[in-house]
């Protein structure tokens, strides 16, 4: 019983974690009608970021994290303008832009941070009993608030501010938002920046638990569209749901199935929301 | 106030407005009459920079906004019930609104604005909740043009209020934009139904396929035999 719970718990870490990988990828389809298939690169980019500021220059942990972010959020901004922009209006150009790139970046990591896993610091030690019945790691555990400190964050910022409701609009029809005064170009580059900053935070927040390597990226995008897909396109309580879902399963069938097929139950759960509820869990049916 | 001078406006390669020119003074209500497919749309949306002329010359307030981006337009205070009314449908009614005050000058007087648009729309303050998508026809109309009235605009383009409207309605709503020229808004007002807008108008302007081809007060335009048949089926 004890272990099915840890287990279980294994699961909601990931699946939070997952939601804010998700959510990346979900604001940019839902904004700019772009695939982001770099998102997994930024990802463990951000890992690889805050492993170095703390291992190799000796940032403090803490700070590395959202110095990484940060970065990341940089470079999201900065691949916005180069090679986004010139694509908006042709969907596959853009599909075929950041495969490249998702391509070039893989290479670009094996090269700089070479094929090893490399672990960022714990920020905390030792673990916790949980209501008498398990014992659960403090890092996994500070994780798991973090990632939901920053899924309230999101959720405000998408809900309450001006730019998340300049998001929606944007995102529901573009040009009527720019006739009330939202400044398009803007969203579309904070927003592709926001995508890329939540690719990194999942990246970091995950790193201490399992290291990130330059060849996981591709399942890390998967990962993240089959979020997308199960939770409804532009939903983002469905990212949240649909996250949940995707770790308890992956967790709970490699610990009673095989951890061969962690990656499969991705899969199935993709095909059968496809053949089943296309539009996804709280996705809006359309036609 | 608005000047559009002699402007050539292409869709795709198929041109569709041919040296157009019209004005709008400060306080005036002006319309633009015009059959299906005549241009009306187009004109509105060269003014709001959606589309862009290959010749001619449009200014507001005395500065060029000819190629000027929309939300800039939007921010100089002009704002517009579009046609087909693109509310945004997943977002509250209060939502919706609070867009309309996007521009930061708008910002700051939200609270009084959102006070007065319900003064005029009391079913939007009962709706505020509600998703903006589920409203029926004519609330989604009120919802359009109070989000237009929420920057406070100088200048108001209204295309094709009364349209798929029961006539209570668009009373009603008429009855609105004449509170709206009291406190001095200017509105240009496009409409396929001539007797309506003739009827609120200072100043109109028939556009056939694309062309300016009369010009006058209401009263003129009214007593034109072509006019009368063409338009007012009389
Ligand atoms: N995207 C487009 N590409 C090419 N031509 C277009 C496009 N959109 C509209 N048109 C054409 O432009 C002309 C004017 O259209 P517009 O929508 O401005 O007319 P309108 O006067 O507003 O008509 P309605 O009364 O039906 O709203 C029409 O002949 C239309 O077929
Ligand atoms: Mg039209």
């Amino acid at each position: 019983m004890s272990e099915f719970l840890m287990y279980l718990t294994n699961g909601i870490v990931m699946g939070v974690i997952h939601a804010i990988s998700a959510i990346g990828v979900s604001l940019i389809v839902g904004i700019m009608k772009v695939v982001n298939f770099a998102h997994g690169e930024l990802y463990i980019f951000a890992g690889y970021f805050s492993y170095h500021l703390s291992i190799s220059l000796g940032v403090p942990p803490l700070l590395a994290m959202p110095l990484s972010v940060f970065f990341i959020f940089l470079v999201g901004i900065g691949m916005e303008r180069t090679l986004i922009r010139p694509t908006y209006g042709d969907e596959m150009y853009s599909l075929i832009i950041t495969f490249v790139l998702s391509i070039v970046l893989q290479n670009a990591a094996l090269l700089i941070f070479g094929p090893y896993p490399n672990k960022p610091p714990n920020l905390i030690s030792g673990a916790t009993n949980i209501f008498g019945l398990y014992h659960y790691g403090n890092q996994r555990l500070l994780s798991f608030f973090i990632s939901i400190g920053i899924l309230v964050f999101i959720f405000y910022l998408i809900k309450k501010t001006w730019f998340g409701k300049s998001i929606r609009a944007v995102s529901q029809d573009r040009g009527m938002a720019s006739l009330v005064g939202v400044d398009h170009y803007r969203v579309n580059m904070l927003s592709f920046g926001l995508g890329a900053a939540l690719a990194g935070t999942a990246g970091v927040v995950i790193a201490p638990i399992f290291p990130v390597t330059p060849t996981g990226s591709s399942a890390i995008s998967l990962t993240a569209f089959v979020v997308v897909v199960l939770g409804g396109m532009g939903s983002l309580k469905g990212c949240v749901v649909g996250g949940l879902i995707l770790g308890m399963m992956e967790n709970l069938g490699a610990a009673y199935i095989s951890t061969m097929y962690r990656q499969i139950f991705g899969f199935i759960i993709l095909i059968l929301v496809l053949v089943f509820r296309p539009w996804g869990l709280f996705g809006q049916k359309t036609q | 106030m608005l000047e559009v001078k002699g402007i050539n406006v292409f869709r795709g390669e198929a041109q569709i407005l041919w040296n157009m020119s019209i004005s709008v003074e400060q306080g005036e209500i002006v319309t633009v009459l015009g059959a299906n497919g005549s241009g009306k749309t187009t004109l509105v949306e060269s003014i709001l920079g959606v589309h862009h002329p290959k010749m001619g010359k449009i200014t507001f307030l005395g500065e060029e906004i000819t190629f000027r981006s929309s939300f800039l337009i939007a921010r100089m205070g002009v704002s517009c019930v579009p046609e087909g009314r693109r509310i945004f449908k997943d977002m509250t009614v209060y939502e919706n609104l609070e867009m309309g005050a996007y521009p930061m000058k708008a910002r700051s007087f939200l609270k009084e604005t959102v006070g007065w648009v319900y003064s005029l729309f009391p079913v939007l303050r009962e709706r505020g909740g509600q998703i903006a998508g589920t409203l029926s026809g004519g609330e989604q109309q009120m919802l359009a043009i109070g989000r237009a009235l929420m920057s406070k605009p100088i200048l108001l383009l209204l295309d094709e209020l009364s349209l798929g409207l029961s006539p209570k309605i668009t009373k009603e709503i008429y009855g609105t934009i004449k509170k709206l020229h009291q406190e001095k808004v200017t509105i240009l007002l496009i409409e396929q139904n001539a007797t309506l807008a003739l009827r609120h108008c200072y100043r109109g302007y028939i556009l056939e396929t694309g062309r300016i081809t009369l010009q006058g007060t209401s009263q003129e335009l009214l007593g034109n035999e072509h006019i009368r048949k063409a338009y007012l089926g009389l």
